[in-house]
């Protein structure tokens, strides 16, 4: 095909986000078509696509990261456990992140080091971590002082408007720049792109691909930490049952912003739109009324559609 | 053309779906937003709801969390009903908690919140409609009292850490005991845990030190919800000692009720969804009609036996017809 229809490609994800809206703009209630929706969407956008950052690259290097989803519970249960013991919010939020880089380490080191696939290594610590969470938490909620943690992503009041949107949507904008910056322009973004379209080549021209990988997994762990921050800012207490599931979520929005399963290929600007377009679907039935089981029906025929769609123009 | 299947294929599925529960402007529309949608206690309150509509001349929105009992799909649903425009919420609140916020955010935006069911930390909500679930504990307690005749050891299976219905059944059933000082709580620290698998194996290592000689050293036990109620029912049919041992429980299905109707339980403490949902949306209506209304409502507590299963009173408690109200 000419270059046109490859560049119309590219804008796949922002043509899809477009009719996904127009769509529901026609048919939804007017209430759907208001600024305010737009910032609703915007901020329950912000956890699956603050994670589909590291998701991208975990993907593109040819790997998966099931274990996600756990991930996001054990940083809100570790968030929400330091400012029980009296620590201030600072600490509290690394702490959350570093127990997400640590799940990545982990990640990393056995897909490397015991030579495993990435589905299986992550199916296994989708649960080790979840357990963990779980046991750090004691099995119940963590309740938690309230502290400026809490507004990070609470709707802009009214006396700060000039912020337009909360803080943890724009954390999710400026880590989605610093992220395309680190697969576009840098020799590592380079190694992980090239691992991920032809690992034994990549091997072969001196690339050294474990330290990569690891590399790529911390990344993912640390975005799915971030994402925990931005959950415990919704939920204000520490959930150790929480984000079940979240990682299909993030996966569905890596494919739906163009990535590829089998390595290689994917956009950051993509996924983040990908998460988009979920949460717009998800925003759009709730305001029609739709019943839950028609919004699953329908976001399930919107990921193999966008899959098809993108699919068909590679032919 | 092929690439536009896909979307014709969607546009099929939302015109060939019921839209009725789109706002008419002109229209009060209230949302109901449950913990969840599939069991029976929430398809009480729904036709609740639906009766205090009819009669108000209301409409309502139903929407239960995307996933159920997750708290940030139900954090969600109160957002975008916030958004959608409707005049007031009735909550069942997942979390005592999480749900704190977003709650304060739609009173910001103009529109109140009943809460039902559950408890909410904070003084946003205009009124609280739920059972008195200490006094539920403490008439079990009673009830379970008198069928001992004042005297023996008796066994509480607890529900969840941090369930803050459960525990107050709990205690209200361990007051209650103290009250007679020849009846001995022999266990009161286990945990059914979270669904019926959990609380049949948690009943079983609960009962099975109790054992003496093929006999239940036991002569009393109480059970403060459905899924711990059940687990401890099979536990106690396994070993052959369903009706050898006076058994109290709380909440229904339609196994409880078997088990009531042929002696395997003595009595269950019943709560009223359906009055939750029929206050809930009666309350909101009085609420935004700027009637006064209480803070706080007791839905009511039912002791059924096997004695009383049938009086229609009841009856319409136990085993309510919903069909006049919901599919």
């Amino acid at each position: 095909m000419g270059w046109p229809v490859a560049r119309l490609a590219r804008l796949g994800p922002l043509l899809g986000l477009a009719l996904v809206y127009g769509l529901f703009a026609l048919i939804a209630p007017p209430s759907f078509t208001t600024v305010g929706t737009l910032e609703t969407i915007a901020r329950q956008a912000a956890i699956v696509g603050t994670a589909s950052l590291g998701m991208t690259a975990v993907i593109i290097a040819g790997g998966i990261d099931l274990s996600v989803g756990s991930v996001v519970a054990l940083s809100t249960v570790v968030i929400a456990a330091l400012l029980q013991a009296g620590q201030g919010p600072v600490t509290a939020a690394l702490g959350g992140v570093l127990a997400g880089v640590a799940s990545g380490l982990v990640n990393g080191w056995l897909v490397t080091r015991l030579r495993m696939v990435p589905f299986i290594v992550t199916l296994g610590t989708l649960l080790i971590v979840r357990g963990a969470a779980k046991g750090l938490a004691n099995e119940q909620k963590i309740d938690a002082p309230i502290t400026g943690l809490n507004d990070v992503l609470a709707a802009v009041p009214p006396e700060r408007s000039w912020q337009i949107l909360p803080a943890g949507v724009w954390g999710m904008l400026i880590l989605a720049v610093l992220v395309i910056l680190l697969l576009r322009r840098t020799a590592f973004g380079r190694h992980v792109f090239a691992i991920g379209g032809n690992e034994e080549a990549a091997r072969l021209s001196g690339i050294d691909v474990d330290a990569v990988k690891v590399w790529v997994y911390v990344l993912g762990g640390a975005c799915g930490g971030l994402a925990g921050l931005l959950q415990f800012s919704r939920l204000t207490v520490g959930d150790p049952t929480v984000a079940s599931g979240l990682e299909l979520d993030v996966i569905a929005a890596v494919v739906i912003g163009g990535g590829s399963l089998s390595g290689g290929e994917g956009s950051v600007l993509g996924s983040v739109l990908g998460a988009l377009v979920m949460t717009t679907i998800r925003c759009g039935c709730s305001q029609m009324g739709l019943a839950n089981w028609i919004q699953e029906i329908v976001t399930g025929l919107i990921i193999v559609a966008a899959v098809a769609l993108d699919r068909l123009r590679r032919r | 053309m092929r690439r536009l299947a896909p979307l014709l294929v969607l546009a099929a599925i939302f015109s060939a779906c019921d839209r009725s529960p789109r706002i008419d402007p002109n229209r009060t529309t209230i949302a109901v937003v449950p913990k969840g949608t599939t069991h029976e206690f929430w398809k009480s309150i729904h036709a609740g709801a639906v009766k205090a509509a009819r009669e108000l001349d209301v409409d309502i929105v139903w929407k239960g969390p995307l996933k159920e009992d997750d708290r940030e799909a139900q954090i969600s649903v109160v957002e975008n009903m916030v958004r959608l425009g409707v005049k007031g919420i009735v909550l069942a609140p997942l979390d005592e908690t999480a749900l704190q916020a977003p709650v304060a955010a739609a009173v910001r935006a103009k529109v109140p919140v009943v809460i039902i069911d559950s408890g909410l930390k904070g003084k946003a909500h205009s009124s609280f409609i739920a059972t008195d679930n200490y006094k539920g504990g403490r008439m079990a307690g009673e009830y379970l009292a008198k069928l001992l005749k004042g005297r023996g050891r008796v066994v509480m299976l607890r529900y969840e850490e941090g369930s803050a219905s459960t525990t107050a059944r709990e205690k209200g059933f361990l007051a209650a005991m103290r009250r007679f000082p020849r009846i001995k709580v022999v266990s009161a620290n286990q945990y059914g845990g979270a669904t019926t698998e959990t609380a049949y194996r948690a009943s079983e290592n609960l009962l099975a030190p109790l054992k003496k000689d093929g006999k239940l050293d036991v002569d009393g036990i109480f059970a403060c919800n459905e899924s711990t109620t059940f687990g401890m029912l099979r536990a106690l049919q396994d070993g052959g000692f369903a009706g050898k041992v006076r058994f109290v429980g709380f909440d229904s299905s339609i196994k409880l009720v078997a088990a009531l109707r042929n002696g395997g339980i003595d009595g269950l403490i019943l709560q009223n969804p359906f009055q939750m949902g029929y206050l809930g949306v009666k309350t909101m209506v009085a609420k935004l009609k700027k009637k006064p209304i209480k803070a706080r409502i007791d839905t009511g507590e039912t002791l059924v036996t096997k004695a009383n299963m049938d009086d229609p009173k009841v009856k319409a408690v136990l085993s309510p017809d919903l069909s006049e109200w919901i599919r």
